[in-house]
């Protein structure tokens, strides 16, 4: 318990201390995106191997928000307002896959393709469909934080804030309320997943 | 990136009330020196699985008594700031009422969970903030970034699944309120791509800092404390 909290508190040893896990873990598929990549998600006791199936399913969801920002940047059609959003939340969603990517090792995931139609280039579809992302992103790691090892738990807790600055940030932007809840919703992975799907967004 | 910001609180003196007050309900000297314990929070209420008060583990009583301290304090900023009517003619007429009314629900659901073991409400002088639509404003951006840390800090030591699944679902709503403040002052809502955790002693020194907390209700600052509530 003291070397945990130790490493905990050592920034320095986050990344190495994941690596670790992903080396002792399961046998994620690193194949294309489906449902079926995480099998029999979430059983009780925190695992390494299970640090590695929650991080892969967090990895989903960053390179999904990732993309999402980087091709409507491309696009040209964002408002000023959005555009800094953008930029600024396409850089973190950038540094958080390369953090989670160089954590998970090998047993990375493969980056999907996506298709993000008209959310890209209609500002208003845009902002709607980051607030649905980054609320996401806050339920997900959200969700999965009781199920984590504390070491990796302490670095989805450095995550999932920016995650839910972004939610708030947007939701700013567009007039509504910032923080409509008194406490965020924790969604399993399954209900992360279906959502996921329902967009239509991953292609491949 | 710093912005000016966050060290609105620290730039304050300090009087102690907060250490004092944590000592009272059992914090040892090395825990307030930063080498242990503190700092979530949970609205277990909402949870349905609550666990009983006698199920939570003492550690967790700690992290979720000195949540509840937090939580006592923004709450009756937020309450106070409604109350004096500060924010009535500006873009944030709404937010002192939408913000309070949250923060007063935490304090709600951590008092039910602790029962008898909650810690008092302490008595509150601020000093004026509550008062000026920009000081508000200033406070309420340190305060909720200071939330976010204070939470973030001390989720990996919580014992109680429960307890965690609680905690880690108010620190993405102090998050959610750090950044509209942020948007509010026109700083960058979310300045970096990873927030982090501040200790204990962190934490307790910067709100010590503030004044914020007084020991005696007619406590003369500049000033009367208003909030009593």
């Amino acid at each position: 318990m003291i070397a945990i909290e130790q490493s905990v508190q050592t920034g320095g040893t986050r990344a190495a201390f994941l690596r670790r896990a992903a080396a002792a873990g399961g046998t994620l598929v690193a194949g294309g995106f489906v449902a079926g990549a995480f099998p029999g998600f979430v059983s009780a006791a925190a695992s390494p191997a299970q640090d590695v199936r929650i991080l892969n399913l967090t990895l989903t969801l960053e390179y999904l928000e990732e993309a999402f920002y980087a091709q409507a940047l491309r696009a040209g059609k964002l408002t000023p307002a959005l555009r800094r959003f953008a930029e600024t939340a396409g850089a973190h969603e950038r540094a958080h896959v390369q953090f989670l990517e160089k954590a998970l090792g090998r047993k990375a995931i493969k980056r999907p393709t996506f298709d993000f139609r008209d959310t890209i280039t209609n500002p208003k579809k845009f902002s709607k469909t980051a607030v649905l992302l980054e609320d996401t992103g806050v339920e997900a790691y959200n969700g999965q934080a009781a199920n984590l090892t504390k070491p990796t738990l302490a670095a989805a807790a450095k995550i999932v804030s920016v995650e839910a600055r972004h939610a708030g940030w947007i939701r700013a932007i567009r007039g509504d309320n910032p923080a409509p809840r008194a406490t965020d919703r924790s969604l399993t992975a399954d209900a992360i997943l279906e959502r996921v799907k329902r967009t239509g967004f991953i292609t491949s | 990136m710093s912005d000016g910001l966050d060290f609105t609180l620290e730039e304050l003196d300090c009087d102690g009330a907060l250490q004092e007050s944590l000592e009272g309900i059992g914090f040892s000297r090395s825990a307030l020196l930063g080498t242990a314990v503190v700092g979530g929070g949970a609205l277990l209420a909402a949870f349905g699985a609550a666990p009983a008060e006698a199920a939570i583990p003492a550690n967790d009583t700690d992290i979720l008594n000195y949540a509840l301290t937090l939580e006592y304090l923004q709450a009756a900023f937020y309450t106070e700031t409604e109350r004096s009517g500060a924010t009535r003619q500006t873009k944030m007429r709404r937010v002192p009422g939408q913000i309070g009314a949250v923060e007063r629900a935490h304090v709600a659901a951590f008092r039910g969970v602790l029962g008898r073991k909650a810690v008092k409400r302490p008595f509150f002088n601020f000093r004026g903030v509550t008062e000026d639509a920009d000081a508000f404003l200033r406070t309420a951006v340190a305060f909720e970034d200071l939330a976010v840390a204070a939470y973030k800090g001390q989720a990996p030591r919580l014992r109680s699944p429960q307890v965690l699944a609680a905690a880690i679902s108010i620190h993405s709503v102090e998050a959610r309120h750090a950044a509209w403040m942020r948007f509010l002052s026109g700083v960058l809502p979310a300045a970096n791509a990873f927030d982090e955790g501040k200790s204990l002693g962190e934490t307790v020194g910067i709100v010590n800092s503030t004044r914020f907390i007084v020991s005696n209700p007619n406590q003369t600052g500049r000033g009367s404390p208003r909030f009593t509530g």
